[in-house]
Parts: C-alpha cells; structure tokens; sequence
C-alpha cells in the first residue's frame, strides 16, 4: 500500500485502475499443468544431512538419536538443587504446583485407579512413564523451565539421572551412569502399563422417546477439586 | 447494560423483540417440541403474546444521534465494541502452576457461529506465546525422504493453496468435570475449542516435494517455541512401540494435514503459532504443533513426552491408554447457559454446536426433560466435515424448571455418550476426550446451571 497522501479521490481510483490493468498482462499463467495435483517446482532449497543436525533433536523411546555424553548421578544432583529443585521441590515432590517427579508407587497408582479413586494427582516418572530415553529428549529440549534447551547434553544426561534415582527407578542406583546405551535398557516401572487405543469404546443409541422410566439422580457442584468460585463469569469481570 | 439505554424498558416489554409472524412460527415450532417432551405441553400457552404490557412513553433520540462519530482509521486495526469488553478469554488460576505452561478458554457464551474471532481463539502453550520472525523462520523437512527440503514462509506462500474451516480442540475440553460438575459456566466446560477457517499447504504437497519413502508409517512436527513441542502422527501401516498396528481409523487423518500460515484469512496469530504451524483437522489439537520449523517421517512413534505423560488416559483397570487422537462426536447447548440468567418466559431459541473428528454431523436432537424425550434440531448450513456444525430449536419456557441437553450423531453413526456410558468405560481419572452429553438446569428462577445425571 502506497503510503503517499491521496489527495483526490478521482485520481487514487484511477492509478488503481492502472496498476491491475499492468499486472493482469504481466503474469502468464501455465494452463497446460494438471490442476489436480499441481507439480510444485522451483520452491525451497535442498538441504544437507549435516545441516539439519543441530535441530534434530529427538530422541526415541528406544534410544534412537541419543547423543554422545554422559552424566551421573552425583552430577545431576548439584544441577537439580541449582536450577529445578525450585519448582520440582527437593525431593521431587513438586513445589509451587509444578509437576512432582515422584509420584505414588506404581502399584499403588493402579490400585487407586482400579478403585475409581483419585490416581492422576500423584504421577510421577516411577508411575506415568513409559521409556528413559523419552525423559532425556523431554528434559534436554524442555528444561529447565526458565531456559529451555540450556543444558549441555551431559549436563542434560546427569539430571535425567539423578531425578530417577530420586524415583526410585529400579537399576537407577547411586553411581549409575546415563548415555545412549545405558538410558534404553532401563525398564521404568509403567512400561507395562500402556496400551494403544484401539478405536470408539461407548455404544449410545439414539433414542428418541420414553428413552428411561423412573427419575434421573442429578448432581450439582459434587466433587470440587479446586477452587469452584471461579464459577459464573461476570460479564463486568474482564481480567 | 439497563443503565446504558435512555429509553426505559417497561417491566415485562419483550426484550427479546421478535417480530410477530416469527413468533407465531416458533410458537408452532415448539408445539411440534412439546408433543416430544411432554413436560412442557401443558403450560405453554398460544395466548401468550397477549400479556405483553405496552410502551407507552413517546421514544427519545440517543446520544449518538446528534454527534459525529469517529472518522474512518481512528482504529486501524477493529476492535469490538466497549459494550462488548466482557467477551474475553479467560483462564482458571488454580489449573496450572503458572500462565506460561496453561490454558485459557473461549467464551462460547458470547458467540453467534461457528468461527471463533482470532482475538477469543482458546491458548495452549507449554512454554509460553513467542514471536517468531517470519523472515528468519525456516521449515526444514527430512527423514525417511529421498531429498530433504527447506523452505521459508514465503516458500510456503507460493505453493499450491489449500483452505478449509475445521474445528480445533484440546482434548483436555472439559477435564474438570470427570469426577463431579466443577466449573458452572460454558466457557470453562466447553472453551478448550475453536473454529477457524485454515489456509496453508496440504502435508501430501510437501510430501511429493522431498519424496516421502512408501516404508515411512509415522511423522511429527516440532516447534521452534521453548518446549519444542512434538508429538506422532500415524500414517498407514503404523505401528505402536510394542509392534502392535494403529486402528487403521487414526491412519489417514494425516492426508488432511496442513501446514498453515492464515486463520480466518489473516495470519496466524502468535499465540496459535504464527508465522506457521501444523494442523491435523479432527484430531486433538496437541498434535497440531505450533511455530512449526521441523516434520520428520519415520517408521516408529517417538513416544514424546506428550504421549507419555500429558495426552493419555488412565482406566478403569489401571492401564495407561495412548494413540486416542480423534475428538470424537460431541455438542453443547450455548444458550441457553449457565453463563446467563433466563430473561423471563416466552419464546426462546435452544442454540448450539456440534462436532466430530470422524466427519461430519448428521443428526443433533435437543432434550428438555433429563433425556426422556429428545426432538431432532435443525442444523444450520454449512455442515462441514470435522467443523463445528450450528444447531438450533425453538423453545417456551414456561417458568418452570427444565434439564436441557444436546445429543450428537455423526455421519458414522457414532452417537455422543451419556456421562454414566463414558464413565463406565473409562472411570474418573481419564482426564481426556470427555465427550459426553452436557446437561444445564433451568432453574425456576431463571438461574441456569451446570448439572451432571449420574444414573442414566
Ligand atoms: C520455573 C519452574 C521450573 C523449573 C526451574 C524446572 N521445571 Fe521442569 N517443569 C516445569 C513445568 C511447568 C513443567 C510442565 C511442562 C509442560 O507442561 O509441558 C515441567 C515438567 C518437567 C518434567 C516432566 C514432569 C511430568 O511428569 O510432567 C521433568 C522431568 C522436568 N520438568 C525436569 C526438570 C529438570 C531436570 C529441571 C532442571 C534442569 C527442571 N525441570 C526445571 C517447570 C520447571
């Protein structure tokens, strides 16, 4: 957009006018191409292997990717009181409402899961995950919080440590040492615990007269877990 | 708002203004609903309009009748109304730690269709909204490919355009009601979800670009955000860590996929991902990785953090469910709501929308009665595939207190489940891909509030 004061409405209509006129006969376009699956050329550039490399960062359940490096548990100790004990708390408890490391044992968390009673609000690495290596890429791309993607990948591999170690991740003693082939023989506690969804699980018809006799048992404001007077928004209320 | 209006509105005057001849179609329209919920037949009366009180006082001018109004670009770029200050996103300070690893919701009371405004679209960040230099941003595609490619923004620009309105919605959408009604208010139950029209370029555009090896069964996004967010989309012949197939109903999602750049025409907004980001229409938003720079195809799930941690769900006998992607079919009835009080008897109309990430919505019937009676609504066009779908019936409160729901059905047949059948199925700590039907309460007092039926 021109950013030159129009002075007259007649003329900035005009050298409009002018510049479509211009521009629908400079462009030639290519009618023979199949519009159905249009052939993209001369669009983006190659690009190398090594290139990528600084960016490819994932790291797969089974150690896939893992970097070179190493770290211990005694390492990952100092790391974790510098830079995460403050929101993962001490012990990895959790502190300020930031996610717990250590979560309830794993059997406990099945039981109350069986029991329909609350298992989601203890999870931690020894209950709610599946594979080492996913700890090490979610740790080394993600945190600490603050900085993410900050850690060297030793550093990354100490603290990955030292929090199982805090969980009480079986094989995960004192002088363990984490790299690419000791991170994927470790055997996390809920490994055996997940399953792939296998498709639409309820079967509701659509009934559409007398669908149930008797009275229906209606619930208000039953099981609160936080704070429910956030309640009814205020239509004045523009936070 | 009485404060605000010069002319006083005289107690019983019909707020709601609908033209006469529109009244006696809806009061027609609504005997046809009364016949299916037997529970308001005998209080409606045909006679109704004859109560209405009269104005009576000669109308005045508004103020703005003898001003001038602001000129053209004193606002640049539009705003609402300051009358309509109210719609606003809002978060609930005691779900997350902090606003930077949180969500906020969309205030679907407030809205009329099926587009969301970029300004009211829900945030979902893990580590915060960032602003991404479109200039410097590269996407770098590679892998099981015979030639890794990247492109600039602009790149992406020039390629071949693909544009379609899909919903997008997280599947925590309505987590907090699992074990008991927590949040009494639709923004909060339901505004983890959003409407918008997409452009961008379609993923199989891409993929015959570099080459996608035919053996390549898995691809991910990553995000150039601070937690580099990344989660696995299935394509045909995946398979889960433990070898087991994926449901081929999760493996061809992926061909709808589209890197986009403009959401309701415009560009991205930064807090959903500009300059771009992937979308996966019909799955759960997570997938749908924002401030997009890598897609990598692969031949094995990465099992993220994402798929271990967040996005699962924990059943009934103890095992950890992963891969459920697809949102499936879902309603909710935004008006009335517990958001506003009813504004006495009369004529109504029950508003709402439905979804599904299987396709498209073929029936929604509206209950007035705890789901004894159900009444089919009409859908209002256009019913698209994995979009919100707008329905509509005619309603008479009589003043007395009614259990209002909504019932989707998709075009596979699928039908929305009840709370009791999902809870059944999944118990109390599944956290995600709560779908079941909704109920309000319409109190006698015009209250209208968030209710759960344990039985049925
Ligand atoms: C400022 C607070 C903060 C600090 C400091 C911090 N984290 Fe985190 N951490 C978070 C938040 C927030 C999340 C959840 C992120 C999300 O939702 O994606 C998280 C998640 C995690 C998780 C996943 C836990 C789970 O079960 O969800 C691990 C592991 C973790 N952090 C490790 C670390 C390590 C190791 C450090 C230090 C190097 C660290 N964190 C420092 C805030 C913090």
């Amino acid at each position: 957009m021109s950013k030159s004061k129009m002075s007259n409405w007649g003329l900035g209509l005009a050298a409009a006018a002018v510049a479509l006129t211009l521009s629908n006969s400079a462009f030639a376009f290519d009618t023979s191409a199949d519009k159905s699956a249009p052939k993209v050329a001369g669009i983006g550039m190659n690009i190398t292997d090594a290139a990528i490399k600084p960016w490819n960062i994932s790291y797969f359940y089974d150690g896939t990717n893992l970097p070179d490096g190493s770290g211990t548990v005694s390492a990952g100790e100092k790391i974790y009181s510098a830079q995460c004990a403050m929101c993962h708390g001490d012990f990895g408890e959790g502190a300020h409402g930031y996610p717990k490391m250590v979560g309830d044992p794993v059997d406990q968390f099945e039981a109350s899961a069986k029991a329909g009673v609350d298992a989601v609000s203890n999870r931690g690495l020894n209950n709610n995950w599946g594979n080492a290596p996913t700890l090490m890429d979610m740790i080394h791309r993600h945190m600490p919080f603050y900085a993410p993607g900050t850690l060297t990948a030793d550093e990354a591999y100490s603290v990955t440590c030292y929090v199982m170690n805090l969980a009480s991740i079986p094989g995960v003693g004192d002088d363990f040492v984490c790299d690419k082939t000791s991170l994927p023989k470790i055997k996390m506690p809920a490994e055996p615990l997940y399953v792939t969804n296998s498709g639409p699980d309820t079967d509701n018809t659509r009934c559409m007269k007398d669908c149930y006799k008797g009275t229906e048992f209606v619930v208000e404001k039953a099981a609160a877990i936080g704070d429910v007077s956030v309640g009814k928004v205020q239509k004045k209320d523009t936070q | 708002m009485s404060e605000n209006m010069i002319n006083p509105v005289p107690e019983g005057a019909n707020k709601a203004g609908v033209a006469s001849s529109d009244r006696r179609k809806f009061l027609r329209k609504s005997v046809a609903l009364a016949a299916g919920g037997a529970a308001i037949a005998a209080t409606t009366s045909a006679n109704a309009a004859d109560g209405l009180n009269t104005w009576t006082t000669p109308l005045k001018n508004e103020p703005t009748r003898h001003m001038l109004g602001r000129g053209v670009v004193s606002v640049p770029y539009g705003l609402p109304s300051k009358y309509e200050a109210g719609v606003v996103r809002r978060n609930v300070g005691w779900l997350t730690a902090d606003t930077i690893a949180s969500i906020s919701f969309t205030p679907w009371q407030d809205l009329h269709g099926i587009i969301t405004p970029n300004g009211l679209h829900f945030e979902r960040y893990h580590a915060g909204a960032v602003d991404v230099d479109p200039e410097k941003h590269r996407l770098v595609v590679h892998g099981m490919v015979k030639q890794p490619m990247i492109f600039t923004v602009d790149d992406l620009k020039r390629m071949p355009s693909h544009t379609a309105i899909h919903f997008l919605e997280c599947p925590a959408n309505g987590a907090m009601e699992w074990r008991g009604v927590q949040m009494d208010s639709l923004q909060f139950t339901h505004g983890m979800m959003s409407c918008s029209e997409w452009t961008g370029v379609k993923l199989t555009t891409l993929m015959e670009m570099v080459g996608v090896d035919p053996k390549a069964t898995w691809f991910y996004g990553e995000g150039t955000d601070g937690s580099a967010l990344q989660r696995s989309i299935p394509m045909e012949g995946a398979h889960d860590q433990h070898g087991k197939p994926i449901p081929a109903l999760y493996t061809s999602h992926y061909r709808d996929a589209m890197v986009c750049y403009a959401m309701n025409g415009e560009a991205l907004r930064p807090e959903n991902g500009y300059p771009i980001r992937l979308f996966v229409p019909g799955f759960e938003a997570n997938v749908s990785t924002k401030y997009l720079r890598r897609l990598m195809f692969v031949d094995k799930p990465l099992v993220t953090y994402q798929e271990t941690k967040h996005y699962i769900e924990v059943l009934p006998n103890g095992m950890i469910r992963q891969y459920n992607l697809v949102n499936e079919a879902n309603s909710v009835i935004t008006s009335p709501c517990p958001d506003f009080k009813m504004n006495g008897k009369g004529t109504y109309e029950i508003r709402g929308i439905a979804w599904s990430g299987y396709g498209k919505i073929k029936h929604v019937d509206v209950s007035i009665d705890g789901g004894k009676n159900w009444t089919e609504a009409n859908l209002v066009e256009p019913v698209l595939s994995k979009c919100l779908t707008k329905f509509t019936l005619p309603f008479q409160w009589d003043g007395s207190e009614h259990l209002i729901m909504s019932r989707a059905t998709d075009e596979t047949g699928y039908v929305q489940p009840t709370l009791k059948q999902l809870r059944e199925v999944r118990g109390f700590n599944s956290i995600y891909h709560k779908n079941s039907i909704q109920v309000w309460k319409i109190e006698k007092t015009g209250e209208v509030k968030n209710v759960q039926i344990e039985n049925v």
